[in-house]
């Protein structure tokens, strides 16, 4: 038993310590040909995915085709203490440039406080999170996108689409930065247009659906912040909205696409290539210190029409024409 | 070698945590589900009091705060005499709230920038090598604890914990305060988880509300790994397992990230694998022991 014990603990060092040294080596001989890019993901996420595909095609049509780059992606799967880890394996890779989508992901591999340059990508205030200090002149060897929701726009929409509502649901959970800030915009701007609202939190996806239906009988509309736990319910809410025959505006289009009534929101794949855009600078060479990280702008509106004739909403042809629909 | 220098310091920094497992697991003979909230309360009051300038104090205010979550444990499954594993599930999501609150409802302080135990200790002993420093002081925490703990399960009130771990109704028919006994004990454990997220909020440069999630697993798998290692002998023995255990999980989920061969999504699936091997060895070790003897039995016969 002792031997097999034994044979097994040798097994698992050697090849840890082996892959350590051995990436060491690869990298060195192809150091000159490839250029190594490690993108951090921390849980599998329609929005993520679409930051990461956004990212890695614009690379790809700067020119950073298959043979000229590699992609080292790794995904936490939800689990932060992997997060660490995954830091820990990208520094050891030396990889040249570093992708870190969402708040935990950047803030873990800028305190490694490691020579490669970091691109962060969403972060809904990376002042806060601690990875920049100003916007305009990045000091941490870090800068990327913001992604703040254009949360006046969406009430504006509302307006336009939905006239007359006068208590706005709002749903969320209360784990995440992200969703988190974007509430406490709404609120502020619906306290500053004399709207009422009822708030609903969940702790996890499972909860979603009975927040919903009790929120749907006190409320004319609901709002969904950039909530990745709500998201991935967002059917469920959609469902029971639609049952009320109320709208949901949600604040990205994959909860559009799950069922939402309409958003303006930000791209996710566009601000994942304007996040890659960003990365090219520094890949050819650009100190990280003069490209200011920047909050995107960029909105288009989404719809979803079948929602829309579910609830008996028509919309007008304006509308129809500048909207992205979608028909699901 | 970052890769493999870093998951021995993480390794050990977690092992403060196996540690408190190893408690509430093998001593009480338990499952604690406190450990997923004491873990993140370690890391809130940690990062809190850190970006208020007091990482010292900080460590030393987790623990405590720990140790009152675990007696909130105590308190329910003894006293108000709730289902232990359901005593300690109302304790954990309560603390999710709790915790939220003690970072000025956010779920994500930052600290990066700040003054931590690991930047301290960089500008008191200039020119070391940074990652050595982290490796000493995650290895000294690692060591006083142990010591700390051995010793405390050899007084009294340890020997108390441990007995009713055994055989509760002996405990009580003995005269001793059962009740206060477990709560003591649970107190105790969460402390350590909650200082070794104290530990890891500074050594990563932020504390976020989903850092717990799972965490009672992780200890769980290191604990019992250690002891697939190590074997079972005395609690003394049985504490440094744990740590040993927590720091070889580490070195696998390294092990499983560091090869590329599989895809990002297949991380959970590796690990699960190799965490899963790691336990048969027991199983395959009896097996092969039966065979063994079988073999010999039929050479006498």
């Amino acid at each position: 038993m002792k031997k097999i014990v034994s044979i097994f603990l040798i097994i698992v060092l050697t090849m840890g310590m082996a892959a350590c040294t051995a990436q060491e080596e690869v990298q060195e001989s192809t150091e000159d040909t490839k250029l190594k890019v490690g993108i951090i993901q921390i849980v599998e996420n329609g929005a993520f995915e679409d930051m990461r595909n956004g990212f890695m095609a614009r690379l790809e049509e700067l020119g950073y085709t298959e043979d000229k780059i590699e992609f080292e992606y790794k995904n936490a799967q939800g689990d932060m203490t992997n997060l660490n880890s995954i830091c820990q394996d990208m520094v050891n890779k030396e990889v040249d440039l570093i992708a870190a989508i969402a708040t935990p992901a950047a803030q873990a591999i800028v305190n490694m406080e490691s020579d490669i340059p970091v691109i962060f990508i969403s972060l809904s205030n990376p002042v806060a999170a601690g990875v920049i200090t100003e916007m305009e002149s990045p000091d941490k060897n870090a800068t990327g996108t913001s992604n703040a929701i254009p949360i006046s726009e969406i009430f504006e929409l509302s307006d336009k689409l939905t006239p007359g509502m006068e208590t706005y649901g709002l749903i969320y959970n209360t784990g995440e930065v992200n969703s988190i800030n974007t509430i406490n915009n709404a609120k502020e701007y619906l306290d500053s247009r004399g709207l009422k609202y009822v708030e609903t939190t969940v702790a996890s996806s499972a909860e979603v659906q009975q927040a919903a239906l009790a929120l749907v009988d006190k409320v004319d509309a609901i709002f969904v912040p950039n909530d990745s736990v709500v998201q991935s319910a967002m059917a469920q809410v959609a469902e029971a909205a639609k049952e009320a025959g109320i709208p949901v505006y949600g604040s990205s289009a994959v909860m559009v696409d799950s069922g939402a009534f309409a958003t303006i929101s930000i791209d996710d794949v566009q601000i994942g290539a304007i996040s890659a855009d960003m990365a090219d600078k520094v890949i050819q060479g650009t100190p990280i210190s003069e490209i200011p990280a920047i909050v995107v702008s960029e909105f288009t509106t989404v719809i979803n029409t079948k929602t829309a004739d579910t609830i008996g909403i028509e919309l007008s042809q304006e509308i129809l024409d500048s909207a992205v629909l979608l028909d699901k | 070698m970052t890769l493999a220098i870093g998951s021995l310091q993480l390794g050990l920094i977690y092992g403060l945590m196996a540690l408190g497992i190893y408690i509430s697991f093998k001593l009480l003979d338990l499952p604690d589900l406190t450990a997923d909230g004491s873990f993140t309360l370690g890391l809130a009051v940690s990062a809190v009091t850190t970006a208020a300038g007091h990482p010292i104090f900080g460590l030393a205010a987790a623990a405590l705060a720990g140790s009152m979550a675990g007696s909130v444990t105590g308190f329910l499954q003894t006293k108000m005499k709730i289902h232990p594993i359901l005593a300690s599930i109302i304790t954990m999501s309560g603390l999710y709230s709790i915790n939220l609150f003690i970072m000025g409802a956010s779920s994500n302080v930052s600290l990066i920038g700040s003054q931590t135990i690991f930047t301290l200790a960089r500008s008191t002993f200039q020119g070391m090598d940074y990652n050595i420093i982290k490796s000493i002081i995650a290895l000294s925490f690692c060591l006083v604890f142990w010591g700390l703990l051995a010793l405390f399960f050899k007084t009294y009130l340890g020997l108390s914990i441990r007995a009713t771990g055994n055989n509760a109704d002996l405990v009580r028919s003995s005269s001793i305060n059962v009740d206060a006994v477990k709560t003591v004990a649970l107190a105790v454990s969460n402390g350590c988880i909650a200082l070794s997220g104290a530990v890891i909020a500074q050594f990563q440069g932020y504390a976020d509300i989903s850092s717990g999630t799972g965490i009672l697993v992780i200890g769980l798998a290191s604990v019992i790994i250690g002891e697939v290692f190590m074997g079972h002998r005395s609690v003394t023995f049985g504490l440094l397992s744990a740590i040993v255990g927590s720091t070889i999980y580490r070195f696998i989920i390294a092990l499983a990230l560091s090869t590329s061969f599989f895809p990002a999504y297949g991380l959970k699936l590796v690990s699960a694998v190799i965490v899963g091997i790691a336990l048969s060895i027991p199983a395959m070790k009896e097996h092969s022991e039966f065979r063994k003897a079988k073999r010999e039995a039929r050479k006498h016969a």
